[in-house]
């Protein structure tokens, strides 16, 4: 990327970052200005409280995505390829998907539980209802990326492949899979920044990592880390995104422009 | 489908078994009857129409593309079926192909009635059917790779032959769109197909690059045998490669007048500006003129009315 683009996005974030600094000036007493925040800042990046909110939040995370995915692409690539699987699966997923992350939290502390279990040396206890929540928020943009996908692969192509020899299962793998691919890929970087959407709302009401550390902040009177809790999550949704979308840019290669 | 079961005499009297279906594949080859002659202009008839009517009726419009059509097609014969644009030319070759059942009638290969596409009938499209995400070197080897019986050898020839050694691995939005047709081209060959089907494959074209892929289309019939029914609205694009042109009337779809195109073979470009060349140009543009015309106005009709 030449500087003149870096410039340009680096403007950016110092824009939003001079907002900040004019209405924390002008604002209310409640809104820590900048300097507050980079002190706070300083002070959590020390702090194991800090590092364990941000492990435990990656790790629920990343949990819950690669769920989604595994569950997501095979379902939306099936739903999309036949109509009789759609037909019988597709109009009870799309009631469950209107319902709202928040709505799901009292069902989710009612039935699912917290599971503790040790790997040896190491002992883990995983919150199900919050990797539940999370994997809600990327199970649909994954699954309706993948079920689109399939749909937009002109049906020559299978023709194609059918006339070439290609048995079902081989007009699968080799027309209907690459084919979706690239909204499926779409899908997961979505998928993904709506997992850190739900994962805080979850954490805020049940409890852990970043969500709860923000929402005990305001709770507690310290405000410049409410700040601090929400820049970090910002940075962490971008990152894990473009992750994503780099993971999914090398795996194609034929696109045009896949690259950039 | 229903016909061909209800039909077990017919099936066992098939002389030529290579044509159908997916069970030779799955043993990892296909019977390529040598002994069967399969010299030119052998007079039998590989593939029959017969009286093929396919009715379109999404949402009760019951649009009737192709009404009682009768054509036979010998083995290694070429033919064109020339007609103007929504007569119906690509139905016929889609009944053909598999994809669409006929409303009434059938067509029989080898006297077997079409039961699905088959890898011994190969398509090409009017655009570019590579596979986007695999290079030209997985799209050539794609057919024998279905049935695990990959001759790269073949496939090295064959890529030599159309000028894309050097290609392989590259995908197909990097070439040029000559280039990618001569790769879906390979893709066909590369796959053996008693019968190549192809709809108005070099429409896309420029007309130099057009010129160069009829002649190399040509080569590669005289070459091996095989049979060809090429749809095309260009005159001298059927007049050129065909044995015989079938011009089809505008929709419904039938067969206005079958021209026997006697030029001899193999023949180049020199032959564009032949007088027979135009003698046959003449006759075909007036047969085609008022079935052009009649298209638009059917074409301007339904325009209005959506």
């Amino acid at each position: 990327m030449d500087t003149a683009k870096w410039a340009k996005r680096s403007a950016s974030i110092l824009g939003l970052l001079g907002v900040w600094f004019v209405v924390g000036a002008l604002g209310p007493q409640t809104l820590p200005g900048p300097a507050a925040v980079a002190g706070a800042f300083v002070g959590y990046v020390g702090s194991p409280v800090y590092w364990n909110a941000i492990t435990l939040s990656t790790l629920r995370v990343l949990g819950a995505f690669t769920i989604a995915a595994l569950i997501g692409v095979p379902l939306g690539l099936l739903i999309g390829w036949s109509v009789v699987f759609g037909d019988f699966t597709y109009p009870a997923l799309e009631l469950v998907r209107p319902i709202p992350p928040i709505a799901w939290i009292p069902f989710t502390i009612l039935v699912l539980p917290s599971l503790a279990f040790s790997l040896g040396i190491a002992s883990f206890e995983i919150d199900t209802g919050i990797v539940f929540i999370t994997f809600l928020g990327a199970f649909f943009p994954i699954l309706l990326n993948a079920i689109a996908g399939v749909r937009s692969i002109d049906d020559e192509y299978s023709r194609a492949a059918q006339s070439l020899g290609a048995a079902d299962w081989q007009t699968f793998r080799h027309v209907i899979y690459p084919g979706a691919l690239p909204s499926v890929h779409t899908g997961m970087v979505v998928g993904m920044g709506l997992a850190w959407v739900n994962l805080v709302a979850a954490e805020m009401i049940s409890g852990g990592g970043l969500g709860f550390m923000t929402w005990s902040a305001y709770t507690g009177g310290s405000y410049p880390v409410i700040f601090v809790g929400m820049i970090t999550i910002g940075i962490l949704g971008y990152v894990s995104s473009t992750i994503v979308r780099y993971i999914g840019a090398s795996q194609l290669p034929w696109m045009e422009g896949s690259t950039a | 489908m229903s016909k061909q079961e209800s039909n077990p005499e017919r099936r066992s009297q098939n002389r030529n078994q290579d044509t159908n279906g997916y069970e030779d594949m799955e043993n990892g080859h296909r019977d390529l009857d040598e002994d069967d002659g399969r010299a030119r202009a052998t007079g039998e008839a590989l593939v029959e129409i017969d009286d093929l009517t396919k009715i379109y009726d999404p949402d009760g419009a019951h649009v009737t593309a192709v009404e009682n059509m009768d054509l036979e097609i010998g083995d290694n014969e070429f033919v064109c079926v020339l007609g103007p644009s929504g007569c119906g030319k690509s139905t016929v070759m889609e009944c053909i192909a598999g994809y669409l059942e006929p409303t009434e009638g059938e067509v029989l290969i080898n006297g077997d009635p079409v039961d699905g596409p088959d890898p011994s009938r190969g398509v090409v499209f009017q655009s570019n059917r590579l596979f986007p995400w695999k290079t030209i070197g997985q799209n050539a080897r794609f057919g024998p790779q279905m049935r695990n019986a990959v001759d790269d050898d073949r496939i090295r020839e064959l890529l030599e032959e159309t000028g894309l050694s050097g290609f392989e691995d590259s995908y197909p939005h990097e070439l040029s769109g000559g280039m990618q047709q001569r790769a879906e081209l390979v893709r066909l060959l590369a796959n053996d197909p008693d019968i190549m089907l192809m709809d108005e494959p070099f429409s896309g074209l420029d007309a130099m690059t057009k010129e160069l892929m009829q002649e190399m289309l040509l080569d590669i019939w005289e070459e091996e045998d095989r049979t060809v029914l090429f749809i095309t609205h260009d005159v001298a694009e059927a007049i050129f490669l065909a044995d015989r042109v079938v011009v089809m009337t505008a929709r419904p779809g039938q067969i206005k007048d079958v021209i026997d195109v006697d030029i001899d073979r193999p023949r180049d470009s020199s032959v564009l500006t032949s007088e027979a060349f135009n003698e046959y140009q003449k006759r075909a543009n007036e047969l085609i003129h008022d079935e052009a015309e009649r298209a638009m106005e059917q074409k301007q009709q339904e325009t209005q009315e959506a």
